[in-house]
């Protein structure tokens, strides 16, 4: 009963996008030409397939959010959980050690570069 | 059981018919900014000083073909704008565009979902952004969107990170997640004049914010995405009609909600304006009112810093957009984290 109000919203949220294609879908003109169908690649006939390898860096960043995204999760229960808490300098204590952990790590993935994207 | 449907319809006739509403106004005010600083005249044709050329814009859109070529993967492509709009209008569900008021003996709360965890309600769901535009790439099979739909979800997700990291700072100086308690904590004065906005407290969280919803909405200068000297248009390269409006309004809407974001974590959110609380004195039962005017006020002049930083700054290059944001603002923001808690911790 509390997400009824986010259910609706969500279902209106949809809604409008879906109603604006079906709309532009009955009112558009359609003329079919086979040159429509074409791979837009600047004009001229598409070079190769589109599943060719992308550079490696893409994966990589994508991997490292993950571990520092995880890192923020962890962080937003706790900047929560601070206020009420009564032991101040434990909670204190035990987010100046995980914060180290994640700059040693950070500092690696630095030095070895793997987010270099200069060549 | 009635009167909470209506109010839940209320809420979000409101919450929608104001972005939805703007969007056209949003457009033209681009498009004759971009014109005002480039020295041009703009679109100044249709209607008094052009104000009815968004208009003609969509319905042009509307009675263009939906071209769905051969080789893109129809169900996904079709897909791929509704997710893109669907992600960008819910984090409004949890803006409050008015503090909690009293109507006809009700307490009003102004968010569509009231939740205690709405400001980080408002983030993920901005976050799932990403989606509509990864698959936008991946569904249209071409290379140049393939490309650009990398670009925009490698970018989106590295400032998402010094985002956060300024979003837990706030969280833990505000000692609150609540959206309304964040603003109550941020009315009032220092010396008189000085709004206690948390902008003047926390300027670097402020920055590091500002330049991630730059880049979490594909904005210039982090509008790689869409590089056209490079890729072309990016991810939205093979759409037409109605689909590509439909990712033109998820941007727009995108921004608009990030800001309202911004402006609750930094700028007082609905709190009034600095000399406006004479004028809620001088109407009794008016502060709803004047706390709507105040925020439409913030966000409207916000889209306008969005305009002008668009055509003042190049765009980066991509190596310098993922240097400035994995070795510059991430540990700014980890240093900025760090020192704030260890001031909270110390000044007590």
């Amino acid at each position: 009963m509390d997400f009824l109000p986010f259910i609706i919203f969500f279902i209106i949220a949809n809604v409008v996008g879906i109603v604006l294609i079906v709309i532009s879908n009955f009112l558009g003109q359609k003329k079919k030409l086979e040159r429509k169908n074409d791979i837009y690649e600047s004009g001229v006939n598409p070079v190769g397939s589109t599943t060719r390898q992308y550079d490696i860096k893409f994966y990589l960043t994508a991997i490292l959010f993950l571990l520092f995204d995880v890192e923020i999760v962890f962080l937003l229960p706790w900047a929560m959980a601070y206020t009420d808490s009564t032991n101040k300098a434990f909670m204190i204590a035990g987010f100046v050690f995980f914060m180290l952990i994640l700059l040693v790590g950070y500092f690696f993935v630095i030095n070895s570069k793997a987010l270099k994207w200069e060549e | 059981m009635l009167e909470t449907l209506i109010e839940i319809i209320a809420k979000i006739v409101v919450i929608l018919a104001l972005p939805l509403g703007s969007l056209p106004l949003i457009i033209h005010v681009e498009r004759r900014g971009a014109a005002f600083i480039q020295k041009r005249l703009g679109p100044n044709r249709v209607g008094p000083f052009g104000l009815l050329q968004p208009l003609a814009d969509v319905a042009k859109f509307m009675f263009k073909e939906e071209v769905i070529p051969s080789h893109v993967k129809p169900f996904f492509f079709t897909a791929a704008p509704v997710i893109a709009l669907t992600f960008a209008i819910l984090p409004l569900a949890c803006i409050p565009v008015t503090g909690p008021f009293q109507f006809m003996g009700r307490e009003i709360f102004p968010e569509v979902f009231r939740s205690e965890m709405g400001i980080f309600f408002a983030f993920a769901a901005s976050a799932l952004g990403s989606y509509g535009i990864l698959l936008a790439g991946w569904a249209s099979n071409n290379k140049y969107s393939m490309l650009g739909a990398l670009r925009a979800c490698a970018q989106m997700v590295s400032y998402e990170l010094s985002l956060s990291t300024a979003l837990v700072a706030m969280v833990f100086l505000y000692g609150s997640n609540d959206i309304h308690q964040m603003v109550t904590a941020q009315s009032g004065y220092w010396f008189g004049f000085i709004p206690k906005w948390g902008f003047f407290v926390q300027p670097v969280a402020a920055t590091l914010f500002l330049v991630g919803i730059f880049a979490e909405s594909n904005r210039l200068p982090f509008d790689l995405a869409e590089g056209e000297s490079e890729i072309v248009a990016g991810y939205h390269l093979e759409y037409s009609s109605m689909k590509f409006a439909l990712f033109f309004m998820a941007e727009y809407i995108h921004m608009i909600g990030l800001s309202a974001l911004f402006i609750i974590l930094f700028f007082g959110g609905y709190s009034v304006l600095p000399g406006m609380d004479m004028l809620v004195d001088l109407i009794p039962g008016s502060l709803p009112i004047f706390q709507l005017i105040s925020l439409v006020t913030k966000v409207a002049l916000m889209i306008w810093f969005f305009v002008w930083v668009r055509w003042t700054l190049p765009r980066f290059r991509y190596d310098q957009l993922m240097n400035l944001g994995w070795q510059r603002l991430l540990p700014l923001g980890i240093v900025n984290l760090i020192v704030t808690v260890l001031f909270v911790y110390f000044r007590n």
